[in-house]
């Protein structure tokens, strides 16, 4: 191997304390080092990378206030700022690198711990100036799109056996993995299996079964990994997505909360469990889970507006709905919009949004005067040739919110035009209508609707019952279903299964069908007649 | 502690102290790396009292992470990594870190490693072990240091040996790992032993689990500390 060559390279050293980057910058100097930057925080790291690459970056885990280490290497893979040679080498106090590294997903080339020595430096250096330099010509290939150049080449640094093979095997199992060769890559983590049970290559070897729609073994090798590496997050990020693809969504629902256990500063762990949380309407969890995400992107790159949009609409309908969430308040939700609007360049519509959505918590508040001075600044920023769902929705809230229900229902059928051919949009659509629009959710309806008459004839009021209050979820100003189960409840109380709890529960269907619906209905002579037979029973 | 609101976790206490202590002591060790770095000892005596200092200050150090990891264990918040990785690299980035150390005291350190070997553990914990191993030898050995590694009947056998006096006779009967009270007393807690013990004990394959051993049978004349990962 020919030397390498310290004088060409251009180094940044990151660090806090001034004392600490002298001291590198001596070490460095002492190795040949002429080219070297030198940053006091995370953001100044971040503003030197782009613009320039560097060969090697030096990054302290602790940058006092703001963006720690992990922060800057997460932004810099992010933004595509640290190129595939480029080094970057965390720096710590810490014992282990365990410690500080286990619960990210970010993982830095190699990590060095306090006190650092010119020649512990120079070691971790040169292998990793050689690691690069032997895996310069994969790079190449990726870089001109010439993957299978790159798998030829990393099958042949595989079968070396020498100091590289390890590395080659892991990036071409990713790699195979990626461009979908199943078989070569079950190939591959079998083989390393054949030798000793290493994480990477069980992972590998599950993601593969996954993939091939095997989803129980996958499971069963998923949770052997986890069982015996409890930290090994991507493991718990492969089993979410499994339970993901059985379709049960309380089990990926605790699967990463075990792993947001482990790393609660992952904020894209953090924003998906609040995701997940709310499909299964566990609205403790979604909303403290959001609340993290939005604190953590205030110094993440993976921060959004979007986050406290969320987070505010999400504390708007628990308010509303009286569903009691622990700790919510209506302060919060407003602080986080405010900060919202300082922190990320917003477009017309997303201003539009967080107004409305202050709006509409003021409205909830009983400050109906503050939430139309908001209603009239979103009407004045919004661009009305790219309203999206969302923001339309976010307006029926608002005037929903101050009793405006004539208007709010004149725009819902104007959104039902406007998004006829939009059946995702429809799907939104429906949680605000009485009778939903969109296809999936009439067929769902149809289809619980029949099997609930169908148990409700067979005289089993119970299931029947359950069935349609699985609908009264989703819908709960659907008509049709309200009816339904009055029906049912008359039916019980015929069959004189009846207590004062079924005839309180019957009357309260009743009266809420009352409030929705006008001598002109469709479904008001059925109502009528219900009604009779409730009073009969 | 009487009052309800003092009800702290003494233990915690301590460590988030430890912790900061380290990072004082790792601050003075590199400015004195780099003083003895920029004005070499010009007398055997100024050497002396050099490596004194370094080789104290590395030993509050090592003392101190052993602490907060021990902590660690006990609290389950150490999370042990088994990776594959080269031997002779880890053997190296321990050499590196103490090179100081033995350059001022005049020890000559080899390694006798292949370093195409590779093996499966936690670099970072066995990293420490062996740290601890060479600046305990540094401090009785009379002039050389080997550390050899090697597979042995399918496990890893790592060796740290020197030409001092050996290890006492009491250390050697009793098992490694146990910390004896009435030693304690005497301020020899051996807690190195002990936390090396642990880590070892922490890599397990098929039934078979790490240990480590002492003995005086070095090549060199002095003790063997020996490292076994199945």
């Amino acid at each position: 191997m020919a030397e390498l060559n310290y004088k060409d390279l251009s180094v940044l050293v990151a660090d806090d304390f001034s004392s600490f980057r002298s001291i590198v910058n001596g070490l460095l100097q002492s190795l040949g080092v002429t080219k070297v930057d030198m940053a006091s925080s995370g953001e100044d790291a971040i503003s030197l990378c782009q613009e320039k690459p560097y060969d090697v970056i030096l990054c302290d885990y602790n940058l006092g206030q703001g963006r720690n280490g992990q922060h800057v290497l997460e932004e810099l893979r992010h933004r595509s700022l640290l190129g595939k040679e480029s080094i970057f080498i965390m720096v710590s106090a810490e014992a282990a690198r365990n410690i500080v590294m286990s619960a990210y997903d970010c993982e830095p080339d190699d990590y060095l711990m306090k006190p650092i020595t010119a020649r512990s430096l120079q070691q971790r250096m040169d292998r990793l100036l050689r690691l690069k330099r032997v895996m310069k010509p994969v790079y190449q290939a990726l870089e001109q799109s010439n993957v299978y150049g790159a798998m030829d080449r990393l099958t042949e640094m595989s079968l070396a056996e020498d100091r590289y093979s390890l590395y080659a095997q892991k990036m071409l199992g990713e790699l195979f993995i990626r461009e979908g060769q199943l078989d070569k890559a079950e190939r591959l983590y079998t083989r390393a299996l054949e030798v000793r049970q290493v994480d990477w290559a069980r992972l590998g070897l599950a993601r593969v079964k996954q993939l091939k729609g095997d989803l129980d073994l996958a499971e069963t090798w998923l949770e052997r990994i986890v069982e015996d590496n409890p930290l090994f997050l991507p493991a718990y990020d492969v089993l979410a997505e499994n339970w993901e693809q059985k379709g049960e969504r309380l089990h990926v629902q605790s699967t990463v909360q075990r792993a947001v256990d482990i790393s609660p500063m992952s904020i894209l762990r953090q924003k998906r469990l609040s995701d997940v949380a709310l499909l299964n309407k566990d609205f403790d969890t979604a909303i403290s889970a959001l609340r993290k995400t939005v604190r953590l992107g205030e110094l993440s790159c993976h921060g959004k507006a979007e986050d406290s949009i969320d987070f505010a609409r999400l504390v708007s309908s628990t308010i509303e709905q009286k569903l009691n969430v622990a700790g919510v308040s209506i302060a919060e939700a407003l602080e986080y919009l405010d900060a919202a609007r300082d922190r990320y360049e917003l477009d017309a519509n997303r201003q539009a949004q967080c107004k409305l959505l202050s709006g509409r918590i003021h409205a909830i508040d009983g400050n109906a005067e503050m939430a139309e001075h908001f209603l009239e600044e979103a009407n004045m920023v919004m661009d009305l040739d790219a309203l999206d769902i969302d923001l339309d929705l976010d307006h029926v809230s608002i005037l929903l919110a101050l009793e405006k229900n004539k208007e709010a229902n004149a725009r819902l059928d104007e959104l039902k035009v406007k998004y006829m051919h939009d059946q995702d949009a429809l799907q939104k659509l429906d949680e605000f209508l009485t009778e939903p629009v969109s296809d999936a959710n009439r067929e769902m309806i149809a289809e619980v609707n029949r099997e609930g008459i169908d148990l409700y004839k067979h005289g089993e009021f119970d299931a029947a019952l359950a069935c349609f209050e699985r609908v009264r979820e989703l819908f709960p100003k659907h008509v049709g279903i309200q009816l339904n189960i009055a029906q049912t409840l008359i039916g019980k109380l015929k069959s004189g299964q009846a207590d004062d709890k079924v005839v309180n529960h019957c009357q309260s269907s009743l009266d809420l069908v009352a409030s929705l619906i006008d001598p002109d209905h469709p479904q008001y002579s059925r109502y009528c007649q219900l009604r009779r037979m409730a009073i009969a029973a | 502690m009487t009052d309800k609101n003092d009800d702290i976790d003494f233990s915690m206490v301590l460590a988030s102290s430890v912790h900061d202590m380290k990072n004082s002591v790792g601050m003075l060790l590199a400015s004195l790396e780099g003083v003895i770095e920029e004005t070499p000892p010009t007398s055997p005596a100024q050497a002396h009292r050099f490596s004194t200092l370094h080789y104290e200050a590395s030993r509050i150090n090592s003392e101190l992470i052993q602490l907060l990891t021990i902590y660690r264990m006990q609290n389950d918040f150490l999370p042990v990594r088994i990776d594959e990785h080269f031997v002779f690299d880890v053997i190296e980035d321990q050499v590196a870190r103490n090179h100081i150390l033995l350059e001022t005291k005049g020890i000559n350190l080899d390694i006798e490693c292949d370093d195409t070997l590779s093996w499966y553990f936690d670099q970072d914990l066995i990293g420490s072990v062996l740290h601890n191993v060479i600046v305990n030898c540094a401090r009785y050995t009379k002039s050389a240091i080997l550390v050899t590694a090697m597979i042995e009947d399918e496990m890893l056998a790592m060796t740290v040996e020197d030409n001092g006096p050996g290890y006492p006779d009491a250390m050697l009967r009793r098992p490694a790992g146990q910390i004896n009270d009435s030693l304690v007393n005497e301020g020899q807690t051996h807690l190195g032993l002990f936390f090396a013990d642990k880590i070892a004990s922490f890599h397990k394959q098929s039934n078979r689990c790490g240990y480590i051993q002492l003995n005086n049978e070095s090549k060199l004349g002095g003790g063997c500390f020996k490292l076994v990962i199945p």
